[in-house]
């Protein structure tokens, strides 16, 4: 007896329906449109807006792993890494404070970082946009990158 | 190959992997932004195509798994295990080759970090695993299975009369 296609397409197609129904209307889903990562209060900005700001004088936070920020950054951008926040926020505190123009990145749309550092920023006062899917957005457009410690 | 055939072995195949899938799929429906969390660290598909993965793929697998399990359409619902499992295997690869460090690969669970390490993450062992488990369901997409014991019986009893 040879495979029915129709059932496996009806297979498919029945388990897509039920897992929109299920998303839409179970109380759990969740946004299918933007990254499971943004929370309300996030602003969220593409790599050609962010490229705007830098060339406004916005300043960049790096928030992933320190080695990461050594091999590559948005020039001007001080490192902010999200593992170690509180004692990287202490020393750039005031420097934040002064700053209404800032914009923290991470390593991409699989990375969490940027969003948990803005919202440490938030809960301490301070706004800054998130740069949707972080470094890779910024290098695959093209934009300059700096590389070592210094910003 | 006339192992293969044998219709012990087909139930057995088909209780292992629809009981399996079935199993997978209930944490991830439960909690779909967590379920999308973990396909987002996979990097393959970028964010608003990994939420549809997250969405629909529990449901496909449920689906397929109970169809398994009750012996309805038992070729195509193995089909379907098969293709998926192709998917997760040619996606492993992609992360093993980019170096990607997966310490959940969510096949089974979405709890962070339930028990890191090699059976959790995406490594060798779930690529045999997930080998294992395709030629199962290719067992039971591609090979017939004897008819039992008792039809058996009673269709060499017939003899050359069939």
């Amino acid at each position: 007896m040879g495979l029915r296609f129709g059932r496996i397409v009806a297979i498919l197609g029945l388990g897509a329906a039920l897992g929109l129904l299920w998303n839409g209307f179970s109380g759990r889903g969740l946004a299918l449109g933007r990254s499971v990562f943004v929370q309300r209060g996030d602003e969220v900005i593409e790599a050609g807006e962010a490229k705007a700001r830098l060339d406004r004088g916005a300043l960049f936070l790096d928030a992933r792993p320190a080695d990461f920020y050594k091999m590559g950054h948005i020039p001007g951008a001080l490192p902010l890494p999200e593992p170690d926040f509180e004692r990287a926020f202490a020393a750039l505190e005031p420097r934040l404070r002064r700053h209404f123009n800032l914009v923290v990145y991470c390593s991409g749309y699989g990375c969490e970082a940027s969003n948990i550092v803005a919202r440490h920023l938030r809960e301490k006062g301070i706004h800054a946009a998130i740069l949707n899917e972080g470094w890779p957005a910024w290098t695959d457009a093209g934009y300059p990158v700096r590389s070592g410690e210094a910003p | 190959m006339n192992a293969l055939r044998h219709p012990g072995l087909h139930l057995i195949l088909r209780l292992l992997l629809g009981g399996l899938f079935v199993y997978a799929s209930l944490n991830k429906i439960a909690d779909p932004p967590a379920f999308a969390r973990i396909v987002y660290q996979w990097q393959v598909f970028g964010a608003v195509p990994s939420n549809l993965v997250a969405v629909i793929l529990p449901w496909v697998e449920a689906l397929a798994g109970i169809l398994l399990l009750a012996g309805i359409w038992k070729r195509e619902a193995a089909l379907v295990v098969a293709l998926l499992l192709v998917v997760f295997l040619a996606a492993a690869g992609s992360v093993m080759a980019r170096g990607i460090d997966v310490e959940n690969c969510g096949c089974t669970s979405v709890a962070a970090k339930a028990e890191a390490g090699v059976f959790h993450g995406v490594g060798w062992f779930l690529v045999l695993r997930n080998a294992f488990l395709l030629a199962s369901s290719l067992v039971l997409v591609g090979v017939p299975a004897d008819a039992v014991e008792g039809r058996r019986a009673l269709v060499q009893a017939e003899g050359p009369s069939r």
